[in-house]
């Protein structure tokens, strides 16, 4: 097998994910001011960009910039736990119904079916509204209304190795299904799960930005960029830089992990 | 023909007994007392005693569920906590809008995706294949709410005879339709571009060229027409994907349709409301899917021989 | 096959833009009326939620309802004074047990029907029947054996009677020197029974009653229509031909509408407030008042540390209210007790506590309070309590406290709060319904609001001993000496932050006139005229439109 290197969609991809990571882990140290506190004491009216505040200040007084920074920190823990939980359900998911068919397949796949067909965003804000924005609760629910496209990704590719010689030579040879699925057809479908995993990563921020918007993510001060554009969303006339820069913070984030996902796609298609 | 549209039909059925089960859980995990929502801000002890004695929610769950069901059926979704009005009555008064921006939104992502992918499949490999690329990942990747946001910005700033929001005419629909329907667009134009990528390699495209058409002619009149058809199909899919869309344009743009509806229903925590939304929206997904499905067979005659 | 997918796309986007076209045809509310005719527009953030008054109990749907409808009294157009309108006269029992009103013969619900007596008597009775599930029931139960009705016992409440379709009676079981004004709130509207029974549950939707204007359309999250009703029984009145108010226009869209002169009067959105303010022609054009409301956060006096008064002493030296009101862009008064100003009974010589950070790390530091204490606070979803919270929570972590904030919706914020010992602190208003210090003095601190309104389940012995003496008492001066007096008691034990009263700001066009807000309700519509001699419809307002 041939390696390629990276490919330019993967080496733009890394490049944003490392920096977004940097950021969250080394806000404190990057920040130019504490995200919560009044820095600007001009409460009301939001502040424009200037020298000191390069993002402005917001209606209480607190520098955009640093809540940016900050506001990685949250929007990674989301996305990155998320899309794991919901990779690992649905993996687990996806390679039994692949695996074992008959009833277990049956089912799986019409609640997968049946999940895939209801509004995603929707299901996840009644639900975090019930049981009240905390990052868990907004974690676990993104995780619930993102499992399932993996699933019937990692089926269909179980059932093609399932009918492969080295797999059926294993069966034959009286090895377990629990083994058969860890040794063999895991290794195997891996490229298609890393796939996968930096494209619903990017599934999981925009969801978790979305309920941020509508008012359902994590609760202040823990600044977060959905919540931002949110708050000043009502100044599109009088202060249009306020929901410029968060936004385009999460647009940053997320087309990190759609290119990663797609030079990871690419790489595979090359190979 | 027949065989595969009852299958479909109860596979629809089978989703919305689903979205029903899943509307009433969501219902009965709620902690909160129902007196409390209706009775309101000010109410005495007394007037709390009232309610609860006449809401008479001590049914086993099962039975709760059989009735709801059965009072779905007929169309009855209860009535609004916070609006006091009922939920059937609400949904419908709020459709037309949100069936409007879903169609024009939907319609322009075809659009737009199937010209992106063309090109994209036209130079494929090239320097705008790759611009295409960024560009279509771009627009996958902007929060719909932003980018709607920013066109207001946009408008506000520039363009004064747009209206900033709200549904009144069809200049209304400009600014939403486009924030709604550019990440679809995004993606749909990945799709075709892949899908065209397959069918270039066929035998008959092949066959095409070497009979010398011009290669416009056989982009658009063979390849075309063979890849354009999974994206249909994956349009119906991405319905459910666009209603969520939906809720989040409609609050930025103050649209008055379902998806403004879900979010004040979810806001004010008005359980049958809610209910109401998630059932209606799974119910329009639902079509939407039966009806893509039909035009597929429609379209292809493999199926329709099936 | 190969034309298919043009053909597809074709016919989908001309069945798009004839949904548009249908679309555009349902929104066109102007050609609704006469060009001459005048039409105050209006535009609403949210859908009104009910027509019914045995079912509002908001600004919203007390706006509408109080020109659908008529009580026996009503409030002068901008002060607490009570005036006749359904009633001609009326007569008070000394002990203020006893209430007799002669009514008008000529007032009529639109349907032709007189309204008589017994239809006040319906009116209220059915606030009464659990059936209806009014929040009102609890202003008429000290009527003669409401209980007895309410329950099923009695066809009739004993203490209405109605010995002639133009005098009406109420007896109480005790004396309510408010009980006018209970009068006077919409769920004591005469409704007629006929309509009401034969619509249900949906009587809001089909609103008939006898009051200055009548039900038109109501296209829910659309538009209210509401037209001049011309049988009203006070001569030329209301001037207006129709009130049209757009459903679903928010704050920043109404701004925008106003701009554009497409609506008469709108609110005005934080974010335009400065320039609004800073611009003359449009500033005089604004009208304000301070509203009969305080905001509060309330602090549960049953769980630690808030059991502790020093505690929640330290939290109101701690909260920068000025800080506040600057983030409403001033649009609030810094509150120093629990009455609003110009309640009867308000003491303008109360203390309150000043910001004083200091004072309440020492209070704090007393109290062996240590740093990380972390409560949570529960408020609703709301932007702007939001950012407010936001700001308390800054505040309070100058003083080593880390607020927690707990935004969740309406219903359960009210199920939680009244829960004995579920929240230690919440963010809340208390509107006045009526001008009368009981409203927030008893309604809110006695004990025998626990688990309903006084959701500080604070409770003081001398407190409740001053309310019952204070309840009885008819004479205004000495009713409000009483009430002044335990008012400083619970300033002094506080069981709340007090935050600030917020003042109400509308913008009117120029050639919009008789617009007046009232301390305790929304503006009467029927009072509102336009000036024909300004301005053409429709054009922005200028400098020239503006007339002393």
């Amino acid at each position: 097998m041939r390696r390629a290197g990276p490919n330019w969609l993967e080496m733009v991809g890394g490049a944003i994910a490392l920096s977004l990571v940097v950021l969250a882990l080394f806000a404190p140290q990057i920040a130019p001011h504490d995200p919560t506190q009044a820095v600007a004491q001009t409460f009301g009216d939001p502040g424009p960009p200037s020298l000191a505040f390069p993002c402005g200040t917001d209606q209480l007084g607190r520098d955009v910039l640093s809540r940016l920074i900050y506001g990685a920190r949250v929007s990674l823990i989301v996305g990155l736990s998320a899309m794991a939980v919901a990779m690992t359900v649905g993996v687990a998911a996806g390679l039994c119904a692949g695996f074992f068919g008959g009833w277990t397949e049956m089912v799986l796949m019409r609640i997968t079916d049946v999940m895939l067909t209801l509004p995603g965003l929707l299901l996840a804000m009644a639900f975090v509204a019930i049981l009240r924005p905390s990052l868990l609760s907004i974690l676990l629910v993104i995780s619930l209304v993102s499992w399932t496209g993996v699933a019937r990704v990692v089926r269909a590719e179980t059932l093609s190795m399932a009918s492969r010689d080295f797999v059926l030579a294993a069966r034959a040879l009286g090895a377990s299904a629990g083994r058969l699925m860890i040794r063999h057809v895991m290794p195997n479908i891996a490229p298609t799960v890393i796939v996968m995993a930096a494209l619903s990563t990017s599934g999981t921020l925009l969801l978790d930005a979305g309920l941020s918007f509508l008012g359902l993510g994590v609760p202040p001060p823990t600044p977060s960029w959905g919540r931002m554009v949110e708050e000043s969303q009502i100044y599109f006339r009088t202060a249009p830089w306020l929901a410029f820069f968060p936004g385009l913070a999460i647009l940053y984030a997320v087309l990190g992990f759609n290119l990663l996902g797609y030079g990871f796609l690419r790489r595979r298609h090359t190979r | 023909m027949l065989y595969y549209l009852i299958k479909r039909i109860a596979f629809g059925a089978l989703v919305l007994l689903g979205a029903s089960l899943i509307t009433f859980c969501i219902a009965f995990v709620i902690p909160a007392d129902p007196a409390v929502a209706i009775a309101g801000a000010k109410a005495d002890p007394h007037t709390l005693a009232t309610i609860r004695a006449q809401l008479g929610l001590d049914r086993p769950l099962y039975v709760q569920y059989v009735r709801y069901l059965g009072r779905a059926l007929h169309g009855d979704l209860g009535r609004s906590y916070a609006r006091r009005q009922s939920v059937s009555g609400l949904i419908v008064a709020r459709f037309s809008a949100t069936a409007v921006l879903a169609v024009c939104a939907m319609m322009l992502s075809l659009v737009l995706g199937t010209l992106g992918g063309l090109v994209a499949g036209a130079y494929r490999g090239r320097a705008p294949d790759n611009v295409l690329l960024t560009l279509s990942l771009t627009l996958v990747s902007i929060p719909v709410f932003w980018l709607g946001t920013m066109f207001l910005v946009g408008a506000a700033a520039y363009v004064r005879w747009l209206p900033l929001g709200g549904f009144d005419g069809a200049r209304s629909l400009i600014l939403p339709s486009f924030a709604l329907a550019l990440g679809s667009a995004g993606y749909y134009s990945r799709i075709l571009q892949a899908n065209l990528a397959e069918v270039v390699g066929q035998d008959y495209i092949r066959a095409a060229r070497a009979k010398g058409l011009s290669p416009a002619r056989v982009m658009l009149h063979h390849a075309l027409a063979n890849a354009i058809l999974p994206l249909v199909t994956l349009a119906g899919l991405d319905f459910a994907g666009l209603l969520s869309g939906v809720v989040l344009t409609e609050t930025v743009f103050n649209w008055p349709g379902l998806g403004r509806l879900a979010f004040e229903a979810v806001f004010n925590l008005d359980i049958p409301l809610i209910m109401g939304t998630v059932l209606f929206s799974s119910f329009l997904i639902v079509m939407a899917n039966l009806v893509v499905d039909l035009l597929y067979a429609w379209l292809d005659p493999r199926t329709r021989l099936a | 096959m190969r034309m298919a997918p043009h053909g597809l796309l074709a016919g989908a986007l001309a069945s798009a833009l004839a949904l548009v076209c249908l679309g555009c045809r349902a929104h066109q509310p102007a050609r609704l009326f006469p060009p001459d005719a005048a039409v105050l527009r209006l535009a609403l953030a949210d859908d009104v939620p009910t027509l019914d008054p045995a079912a509002g109990y908001d600004t919203a749907s007390w706006e509408f309802e109080q020109v659908l409808f008529d009580t026996l009294l009503r409030y002068a157009s901008d002060s607490n004074e009570l005036r006749p309108d359904l009633a001609l006269s009326w007569e008070v029992s000394p002990d203020a047990r006893v209430f007799v009103f002669h009514m008008r013969a000529d007032a009529r619900f639109t349907n032709g029907r007189p309204v008589t007596s017994a239809d006040l008597r319906y009116s209220i009775e059915r606030v009464l029947n659990p059936k209806t599930r009014s929040q009102g029931v609890q202003y008429f139960l000290p009527l003669l054996g409401a209980a007895d009705f309410a329950a099923g016992r009695a066809a009739h409440a004993r203490g209405i009677e109605t010995p002639d379709p133009y005098t009406i009676i109420f007896r109480l079981d005790k004396p309510d020197p408010i009980f006018l004004h209970k009068l006077a709130m919409p769920f004591a509207a005469a409704v007629p029974k006929e309509v009401v029974e034969r619509w249900g549950d949906d009587f809001a939707r089909h609103a008939v009653g006898s009051g200055p204007f009548m039900l038109k359309e109501w296209l829910s999250g659309q538009r209210l229509v509401l037209i001049k009703n011309p049988h009203y029984f006070i001569p030329g009145r209301p001037k207006l031909d129709a009130i049209v108010a757009l459903i679903g226009v928010n704050e920043e869209l109404q701004w925008l509408k106003f701009e554009a002169g497409e609506i008469d009067v709108s609110s005005i959105p934080p974010a335009e407030f400065t320039y609004v303010m800073k611009t003359p022609r449009l500033k005089t054009l604004t009208i304000h008042h301070v509203t009969a409301t305080t905001n509060y956060l309330g602090m549960n006096c049953r769980m630690a540390p808030f059991s502790d008064v020093r505690v929640r002493q330290a939290f109101n030296y701690a909260v920068n209210k000025q800080k506040l009101v600057a983030i409403l862009n001033g649009r609030g008064v810094v509150a120093r007790g629990v009455l609003p100003p110009g309640m009867p009974g308000y003491d303008p010589d109360i203390g309150g506590y000043p910001y004083d950070p200091a004072k309440a790390r020492r209070l704090l530091e007393q109290a062996g309070v240590r740093a990380g204490f972390a409560p949570v606070v529960w408020l609703t979803a709301d932007p702007t309590m939001m950012i407010l919270g936001q700001s308390i929570q800054q505040d309070l972590a100058l003083v080593g406290v880390d607020l927690l904030l707990k935004p969740v919706a309406w219903g359960p914020l009210l199920d939680a709060v009244r829960e004995p010992r579920a929240v230690q602190l919440f963010l809340l208003g208390w509107g006045a319904d009526f001008p009368d210090p009981q409203n927030f003095l008893e309604v809110l601190f006695s004990k025998a609001q626990w688990g309903a309104n006084n959701d500080t389940f604070y409770s003081d012995p001398k407190v409740e001993e001053l309310l019952a003496q204070a309840s009885v008492v008819a004479e205004p001066a000495r009713r409000y000496a009483l009430y002044q007096q335990i008012q400083q008691l619970i300033v002094g034990d506080a069981p709340w932050v007090f935050l600030y009263h917020p003042v109400a700001y509308v913008i009117r066009q120029p050639w919009v006139r008789g617009i007046r807000l009232h301390p305790l309700r929304p503006a009467r519509l029927d009072h509102i005229y336009l000036a024909p001699s300004v301005a053409p419809r429709g054009t922005a307002p200028s400098a020239a439109d503006i007339t002393p």
